[in-house]
């Protein structure tokens, strides 16, 4: 069976020698011999080529084959051909059984070779093309010089190397391509690929193979030496910037990072570096895609040229502009946020999110969320707790440890250099306030009620008490929350200030006591301290006052006040050198507790003492000039003990007594006038003023200052102020004038009823009851103005050379009063307080001092 | 060769004559039913078609004798 095949292969093949020849072109025309030495030739020739291979190089794969012919002919153009095909294929295939080909993969395989070769002889490219598969070895040589030399005798202009071929445009297209490719080459010592993954590392802050960082020209850059086109070098130098960018940003990050143990750093600063770190990690993100992108070149058309690879240069910048944009803006924030901390810090970089481009924006946005997150979860805590958890000094609240009584005004102050531009000083007076509101409830007054308040606060701002929950960019949201619970802390606070603490009642009550309001109590306590006082100063003793005081309070209406007030009513007695009286340093005072000692401070209290002085002086003045009306009273003084007496005399008397009585009305006259103006326009009106504002008042600030101006009015207009230290230097003069008034006063009086009784004495009595009396009175007799002693003749002389002298003394103490009184009257209207016009017109109402006066 | 047989070798003759026209290979029928009848007895399609190759272009065979020596065995 093998012989039949083999006789049949060799038959076979004869015969497709003889065809093959005869077929050829440009063979002898007659027909081949099959005895020819050519023919003979041809076949030991073709037996040759194919007892050299005898398997074949690809896979008995037909359908694959028929695919691969399919695709060529599509590719070609031909695309209705490839249809037929496929045609014509399904039904070869369908040819099984005898008859049938049974190898069709190897027909198809020679098929498509043939047409192959067919097609590249026509184009004859490359001679390798043409026998791909030949494997000729030294000792067919031969045969090769031979083919080559057939081949290179074949007249269609083919030449050993590049062809030139004009008319196909394909071809110079890829020539020309090819060559430039070695042209660049030939230029660049380094390739593209190299640079782009220079530049990469450089972007992250590495040194690459050329590109490395110069410190001294501060920037990453290409060295000379190396061999580079210039644009090439100017592209890689803008690229690299990205690189110094980012160093530096790294470089304050890893900066803050070391001084974090040494708290140098505050959580604002800290927030701040988390941030920039997350806005690293996405940088770090892209260049790792942008890495893996440089290592795979980008399929290319024609495979013929060697390709580039995907990322070059150029492609680079491109991928670079947004994160450059990004990394400068960066840059630039940690420059400005180097030697800043705190809210001064989140304020600068406040400052830089003003851009209008979106994308800054946006980035800013990012960034300053996380960066204020630490500042507005210290204000949260500390408006809506009263908590200052502030360990690296950031807070625009600083807090100082001082006693309770200080606490509202001094505990808690704003530092304004930590205070971010975003936040308004309105806005932070009142987180000011309201965390100074809940720790004065928290420690002056002992409330708890105000958790409440804030929870109902954080409610109706809509967040929580919870962290966390509000952010940079809702500053509406903060005020809002600020707003509600200020409202709700302050309402809190003055609930308790007025309900607890009573303060209402307890400025009522220092008005009445300390400002003389409770007439009635003033005026015994007067009658009955008054002797006490006039001894000198330290033998007074206090605790005697304050038995006196109870004294007082229990036989007037203040009895019926509060227990409580009373007992913070005390006697003070203040500090006091020789030759003080007790009219000098006698004082009362009110002792105030706290919370309420933060309304009445020292200061406060010192200021209402003064007032207080300068009422109980005018009272005592007062009461003296009413005491003296007491022994003025017109019955002491009948007619008719007087008538034996000398017309002279009489006359003295009578206008002694008159004297008296005119310069005792001037003197009432003034006093009454200038108190109902103290009572009436200053303290009554100073005190509804108050009320008003009490009413009105939104919290403790505002209750603070409606105090503070109602004492200033008070001090101001009694003319105890400043401006007024002149005005009030003559009126102690005068104060002091009436004083001596009322005891020349009361000697006249005194000398009076002397006279009276040794009068009616010497009337009515025997002369040993007489000389009784006169034995009595004998211990008076140093005493001037005793004349019991003298008979009649002396007792007149006596009594005119006493009415001479009281006339005398009046006279003097008239004029001096007259003079003082034009001069205090005179600097009145200079006064600026348009109140102390009313006091004018009080005093002047007849008008009779100004046209008494020319000063007027 | 039974009719059948005949039939479906003539038509698989036509099938491949027609794909080897689409393909431009430049062979005849009878050259082709030649080819086909060696590939289907087993030889080397690359062989063939590298004959098929050297054959036609070939005008100067004649020119130079041929200084090897043949192998006397065929495969």
């Amino acid at each position: 069976m093998e012989e039949e095949d083999q006789q049949k292969v060799s038959d076979l093949i004869k015969e497709l020698v003889l065809r093959l020849l005869s077929q050829n072109p440009t063979s002898n025309p007659h027909p081949i011999d099959r005895n020819s030495s050519e023919f003979r030739n041809s076949l030991r020739y073709a037996v040759r080529i194919l007892s050299s291979r005898m398997t074949p190089s690809i896979t008995p794969d037909a359908s694959a084959i028929a695919e691969t012919i399919k695709r060529r002919l599509a590719t070609q153009g031909k695309s209705s051909q490839a249809l037929t095909f496929a045609e014509l294929y399904t039904k070869f295939t369908s040819k099984t059984g005898p008859g049938g080909v049974n190898n069709k993969w190897a027909v198809l395989y020679l098929l498509k070779i043939l047409a192959e070769d067919r097609k590249a002889a026509k184009t004859q490219f490359d001679s390798s093309v043409l026998l791909p598969n030949l494997a000729l070895n030294d000792a067919q040589t031969g045969i090769n010089s031979r083919v080559s030399r057939s081949l290179g005798s074949k007249d269609k202009g083919w030449k050993n190397g590049v062809l030139l071929v004009s008319k196909d445009p394909e071809n110079r297209r890829e020539i020309a391509f090819r060559e430039f490719v070695n042209l660049v080459k030939e230029e660049n010592e380094v390739c593209e690929e190299v640079l782009v993954r220079d530049v990469l590392y450089a972007c992250q802050g590495i040194d690459g193979k050329y590109v490395k960082f110069d410190k001294n020209a501060d920037g990453y850059i290409l060295s000379d030496l190396v061999k580079i086109p210039r644009a090439t070098r100017i592209m890689v130098r803008k690229l690299s910037e990205l690189g110094w960018l980012f160093r530096k940003v790294k470089g304050y990050i890893s900066e803050s990072m070391d001084r974090f143990p040494a708290e140098d750093v505050g959580t604002v600063g800290q927030a701040f570096c988390a941030a920039l770190q997350d806005e690293l990690s996405e940088y770090y993100k892209l260049l790792a895609v942008l890495e893996a992108q440089s290592m795979n070149p980008i399929p290319l058309v024609s495979e013929k040229v060697s390709s580039d690879n995907y990322l070059s240069l150029r492609r680079l910048s491109v991928w670079f502009a947004e994160p450059m944009v990004k990394m400068r803006l960066m840059a630039v924030l940690v420059d400005k946020c180097r030697v800043l901390r705190g809210g001064a810090m989140a304020g600068a970089i406040h400052l830089h999110a003003q851009h209008g481009d979106p994308l800054v924006h946006e980035f800013m946005r990012r960034l300053l969320r996380r960066v204020c997150s630490p500042l507005f979860e210290m204000v949260r805590s500390w408006v809506l707790e009263g908590e200052l958890e502030d360990i690296f000094a950031e807070f625009f609240v600083v807090g100082q440890p001082v006693k309770a009584e200080s606490l509202w005004r001094d505990g808690y102050r704003l530092h304004a250099g930590m205070l971010p531009s975003f936040i308004s000083q309105s806005l932070a007076q009142r987180i000011l306030r309201t965390g100074k509101s809940i720790n004065f409830l928290r420690v002056c007054c002992e409330d708890r009620g105000w958790a409440d308040a804030a929870t109902e606060a954080a409610a109706a701002a809509g967040t929580t008490t919870r962290r966390g929950d509000l952010g940079y960019g809702e500053t509406n949201a903060l005020e809002s929350l600020v707003d509600e619970a200020a409202k709700r802390i302050d309402k809190h606070l003055l609930g308790v200030m007025y309900k607890q603490y009573k303060f209402k009642e307890h400025c009522l009550a220092i008005k009445r006591y300390l400002l003389l309001g409770q007439g009635d109590f003033v005026q015994y306590l007067m009658d009955i301290v008054g002797p006490e006082l006039s001894e000198p100063a330290n033998t007074i003793s206090t605790f005697k006052l304050a038995g006196l005081l109870e004294t007082a309070i229990r036989s007037s209406n203040a009895q019926y006040d509060d227990h409580d007030i009373l007992d913070r009513l005390r006697v003070k007695m203040m500090p006091h050198g020789t030759g003080d009286r007790g009219w000098d340093v006698f004082s009362l005072e009110y002792d105030a507790r706290v919370p309420l000692d933060t309304v009445f401070t020292e200061s406060v209290m010192a200021r209402y003492l003064r007032i207080f002085n300068f009422l109980w002086k005018l009272r005592r003045v007062e009461h003296a000039l009413i005491g003296a009306w007491k022994t003025m009273k017109p019955n002491c003084i009948t007619s008719h003990s007087f008538t034996k007496l000398q017309g002279a005399v009489k006359l003295q008397l009578l206008s002694t007594l008159r004297r008296c009585q005119v310069l005792w009305d001037d003197m009432n006259h003034f006093v009454t006038n200038l108190q109902y103006y103290i009572m009436f326009e200053v303290l009554e009106v100073s005190w509804s003023n108050f009320s008003s504002e009490m009413d009105v008042a939104k919290d403790l600030d505002d209750l603070l200052a409606a105090h503070e101006k109602y004492l200033h009015s008070i001090v101001e207009k009694s003319l105890l102020g400043e401006r007024s230290q002149t005005l009030c230097k003559s009126l102690f003069v005068l104060f002091d004038l009436i004083l001596r008034f009322r005891s020349h006063a009361d000697r006249l009086y005194e000398g009076i009823q002397e006279l009276q009784a040794s009068r009616t004495m010497e009337s009515s009595l025997s002369s040993r009851e007489k000389s009784k009396l006169l034995r009595l009175s004998s211990d008076k007799a140093s005493e001037p103005g005793s004349w019991i002693s003298d008979g009649r003749k002396a007792l007149t002389q006596r009594a005119g050379d006493f009415f001479r002298s009281m006339g005398q003394e009046l006279d003097a103490v008239a004029k001096e009063y007259s003079s003082l009184l034009e001069g205090f009257l005179s600097q009145l209207p200079v006064q600026q307080h348009v109140d102390l016009k009313f006091l004018l017109f009080r005093l002047d109402f007849t008008e009779f001092y100004s046209r008494s006066g020319p000063g007027l | 060769m039974d009719p059948d047989a005949a039939q479906t070798a003539r038509e698989s003759l036509d099938l491949a004559f027609h794909m080897s026209n689409l393909l431009d290979t430049g062979l005849d029928r009878h050259t082709l039913s030649v080819l086909i009848a060696l590939c289907d007895l087993g030889l080397n399609p690359e062989a063939l078609a590298a004959l098929v190759k050297e054959l036609r272009r070939e005008p100067q065979l004649s020119s130079s004798p041929p200084t090897y020596a043949v192998p006397s065995s065929l495969p």
